[in-house]
């Protein structure tokens, strides 16, 4: 007895004597909390294809050009870049000049380990290795057969045994130190936002040569923060660079963040914080509690804390406000949808399609999934871009059972009789399950038999790309803020294995789509979007879901911080009021 | 036969149980799972850079070149890079296996030892209320689901109590001891129950053997008995148990590295499974089952040790 109750107490008091090690520091440095919740691969840019490297890479890396901090809609704006570049008459060659005096980080890669100055010829080099056929970036698509010369030159290396890089790329060209001149195969007006992309963003030839393998741990950049080395650990933490240019927080944005005081600190150096810490954290309740002991600066709400996070009317509780936390919504530049695979003879008919458009009720889904803080899709366009029309409402869009049980008796399948069970894939995760189980009871009230099938993610992406899907549960976030980015998801030559996993296939749809994706931003696009978007609607190639909204919390000592679909390079901005965060500190 | 002899001709089997092993994996990954470069490439894949990442990869290589392939990184532990985070797998797996142990391993020799304790003690109390209480205290225990304890530990322990950190890790001796605490007490409380029943029937099986009832005739106590011969004839069974886990403490505990932010080898293989990242997963199955060898050869030695009577052939 005496022995049980001995190793008892000695293991227990073990174990909250090592819990009582937890150590905490006080200063007066200005460090940034925030957390991720997926790993990060590592910090090389071409191969940031995910919203977690993108963020990270950004932190250290810098494009040409970026989105303006404190303008709606987003608007480009120079970065790297001296000015926006002169545009050729016919809209093919872009001629940049780079601002001087930039300097990549001091690191051993260069000569007595000092960084040396940016040169036109970085980007030459940058954009030649996101072609490299033998690195096999991910970010390739961006590019692939816009520039002249470039797809030209990636095949003629594709079989050599070292890529060569000193040839040269014709629409591809630093004609002097500082000057960058871009010659496109053909009229690609989105180029610009490919230059705001952390893929183009601008490496130092010698560090990738000093690091060789490697060089995706040590990011040498010429970007606001430093980070010596990347390991692949649950925390990443970047320090200030020292050597950071001139760069100011903006003096100019949209009237609304003007009001909301999002200008107070205008013409402050950048960046206004002095270190970044990035915690990796896979799970919500983790991420959720570290946030309400104020460890996290910010967040966004959990599905399931939005009952206690939020009062029924969508407003802050209480015992959030009571600790200064703030609330931020904003529309993210997403869709959700159900895609028929137009390649199935069945989905060929129109009239089952709206049917089955029709039978789907957004708003419970809304409901069950979302919190109730989406906003009904009508069409493929989200909102805050040229294309999408606020008042349009889908005539097609559910809950309408009469008419799509009519509908489907005109389809030739009156109560689903004779019609097929439909199978429906999606991930193996339980919200994608419920997803399912959902679409599934929606369809029984008109008769429509449907099959939930649930796959291991890279199952279900070979099953959309080999075309074996019927039906199929997904979402797109948008790569740049443009209507092109969701249009082409309708578009028939990106049929699987690209992008169009619906594999719709519209003559007139193709036709309008290659107009307006060689056109600038003009009217007449804007125009030529919104009749694409209607047609994406009328023709039911898809039962659309939800545009998403971001519902974020901040601490209220949290500065300037914006919600955006476009998040790199956004820390840089971020400041901490320390004299509120110690008087808030208390209340956590 | 020399222990030495039969060691070295136990580990000489590794040859061809990871001949198979390769050939498993080979099957499983290249002629049943779905095609890595869609993956790998994302969103945008388009047909003509899956097949120009399938020649990047060696993927279009004959299948006989790519079985080799497979067995030359099993005994050479050469694994290459990852295909989706292009990290070097081995030196994944030293960032990964130390964090993983330093949950595991500690939790594993408290909930080991707790148990056997507890065993003994309701052994020696067998059939009394305290017997039938702790069989049913472990019974509720392991019918908790793991990740109950977890949202448990973090929420009430951590948060409303402040016990413990909430999530989070620092590498190197004592920093990371208060980011462990946690997740190893939820490991032992996950552990007790199944263990304590384990040992507890392998103690009362040799309980009512002929040998004890003739030593409590020769008036040996309960303790003597208990101790110095019931736990020892009760070894082999125990040593089993114990042993053959310790390779999977090296492959870290999924659910607790991932609630409470360890970068451990648990998260490590269920990201390569999810991006189809074949060769960390390549890497993991070797590793495990080189390291389920090695310490199968441990267990047989150990039974030597413990009982006489075994005989290595």
């Amino acid at each position: 007895m005496k022995l049980m109750q001995f190793v008892t107490v000695v293991l227990l008091s073990s174990m909250l004597s090592m819990a009582a090690c937890t150590k905490k520091t006080a200063s007066n440095e200005k460090v940034l909390n925030l957390v991720v919740t997926a790993k990060v691969k590592g910090m090389d840019p071409i191969f940031s294809d995910d919203r977690y490297s993108n963020n990270e890479v950004a932190r250290v890396y810098e494009g040409l050009l970026e989105y303006h901090y404190t303008k709606r809609p987003y608007t480009l704006v120079p970065n790297l870049a001296e000015a926006m570049p002169e545009v050729s008459k016919d809209g093919l060659t872009y001629t940049f000049k780079i601002k001087q005096g930039v300097m990549f980080h001091d690191d051993k890669a260069f000569q007595g380990g000092k960084g040396r100055e940016l040169v036109a010829e970085d980007f030459v080099y940058s954009i030649k290795r996101l072609a490299d056929p033998k690195l096999q970036s991910t970010g390739w698509w961006l590019l692939d057969g816009k520039i002249k010369g470039l797809n030209e030159w990636r095949d003629a290396n594709q079989k050599k045994e070292t890529v060569d890089y000193t040839q040269t790329v014709e629409g591809l060209q630093a004609l002097d130190k500082y000057t960058l001149k871009f010659v496109l195969k053909k009229n690609f007006p989105q180029f610009l936002y490919a230059l705001a992309m952390p893929f183009t963003f601008a490496v130092a030839k010698e560090a990738v040569d000093f690091y060789a393998k490697e060089f995706l741990n040590h990011p040498v950049g010429t970007g606001p923060f430093v980070l010596p080395k990347f390991e692949q650990s649950n925390k990443i933490v970047y320090t200030k660079n020292p050597t950071f240019r001139n760069k100011l927080y903006p003096s100019e944005g949209s009237e609304d963040l003007k009001a909301k005081g999002f200008l107070t600190d205008a013409g402050k150096k950048l960046p206004l914080i002095d270190k970044i810490e990035v915690t990796i954290l896979e799970e919500d309740q983790p991420r959720w509690l570290n946030f309400l002991k104020g460890n996290l600066d910010y967040i966004a709400i959990p599905k399931d804390n939005f009952s206690s996070a939020l009062t029924p009317s969508k407003s802050l509780s209480q015992d959030l406000l009571d600790k200064g936390i703030q609330l931020l919504i904003e529309p993210s530049l997403d869709i959700t949808y159900i895609a028929f695979n137009h390649e199935n003879p069945l989905f060929q008919n129109i009239k089952l399609r709206r049917a089955m458009a029709l039978a789907y009720d957004v708003n419970k889904s809304n409901e069950l999934f979302y919190n109730g803080t989406g906003l009904a899709a009508q069409s493929i366009v989200p909102p805050g871009i040229a294309g999408y029309k606020s008042d349009f409402v889908s005539p097609w869009r559910g809950p309408d059972l009469e008419k799509a049980k009519q509908l489907l008796a005109e389809a030739g399948y009156p109560n689903g009789k004779s019609l097929p069970e439909i199978t429906y894939d999606c991930p193996s995760s339980t919200v994608s399950r419920q997803m399912g189980e959902h679409f599934k009871s929606q369809m029984e009230q008109i008769g429509v038999r449907v099959k939930v099938v649930q796959n291991p993610w890279p199952d279900l992406q070979k099953k959309i790309k080999t075309k074996t899907v019927m039906t199929h549960g997904i979402a797109w976030g948008a790569d740049y803020p443009d209507a092109e980015n969701f249009l082409q998801l309708l578009y028939g030559p990106n049929k699987s294995p690209g992008s169009n996993g619906a594999n719709f296939d519209n003559a007139e749809f193709n036709k309008l789509f290659e107009q307006a994706a060689i056109m600038q931003d003009t009217p007449e696009r804007t125009a030529l979007y919104e009749k694409l978007n209607l047609m994406a609607s009328d023709l039911a190639p898809m039962i659309y879901g939800v545009h998403r909204q971001a519902y974020v919390l901040t601490q209220g000592w949290l500065k300037n911080f914006i919600p955006t679909d476009f998040e790199a390079g956004q820390a840089q901005y971020l400041n901490i009021d320390m004299d509120k965060k110690n008087e808030l500190a208390k209340k956590f | 036969m020399n222990i030495y002899v039969y060691i070295m001709r136990r580990l000489l089997y590794v040859i061809p149980v990871l001949l198979g092993v390769c050939l498993l994996i080979f099957v499983l990954f290249n002629l049943v799972s779905p095609d890595p470069t869609i993956m790998l490439l994302g969103k945008h894949a388009n047909a003509k850079q899956m097949a120009e990442l399938r020649h990047e990869l060696g993927l279009d290589r004959s299948y006989f070149t790519q079985y080799l392939d497979i067995v030359k990184s099993a005994f050479t532990f050469d694994f290459g890079r990852s295909w989706s985070t292009k990290q070097e797998i081995i030196e994944m797996i030293k960032n990964g296996s130390g964090p993983s142990l330093t949950v595991t391993f500690p939790a594993f020799i408290i909930s080991t030892i707790l148990s056997l304790v507890i065993s003994l003690f309701v052994a020696f109390y067998r059939g009394k209320w305290l017997d039938k209480s702790t069989v049913l205290v472990c019974v509720a225990m392991m019918s908790v689901p793991s990740l109950a304890y977890i949202l448990f530990g973090q929420k009430i322990l951590a948060y409303d109590f402040g016990l413990f950190e909430i999530s989070g890790y620092d590498h190197g001796f004592p920093n990371f001891i208060p980011y462990v605490a946690l997740p190893c007490l939820i490991w032992v409380a996950l552990s007790i129950g199944p263990d304590v029943r384990f040992y507890r029937t392998v103690i009362l099986d040799e309980v009512y053997m002929d040998y004890v009832r003739t030593a409590r005739s020769k008036g040996l106590s309960e303790k003597v008995i208990l101790f110095k011969h019931v736990l020892k004839n009760a070894m082999i069974p125990i040593i089993t148990w114990v042993v053959i886990q310790i390779p999977f403490l090296i492959l870290g505990a999924l659910l607790l590295e991932s609630f409470f932010g360890i970068p451990g080898l648990g998260g490590i293989t269920l990201n390569a499974i999810n991006s189809a990242d074949f060769p960390v997963v390549r890497a993991m199955t070797i590793l495990s089952a080189v390291a389920y060898i090695i310490f199968s050869v441990i267990t047989d030695v150990l039974y030597t040790l413990v009982d006489p009577r075994v005989r290595l052939r």
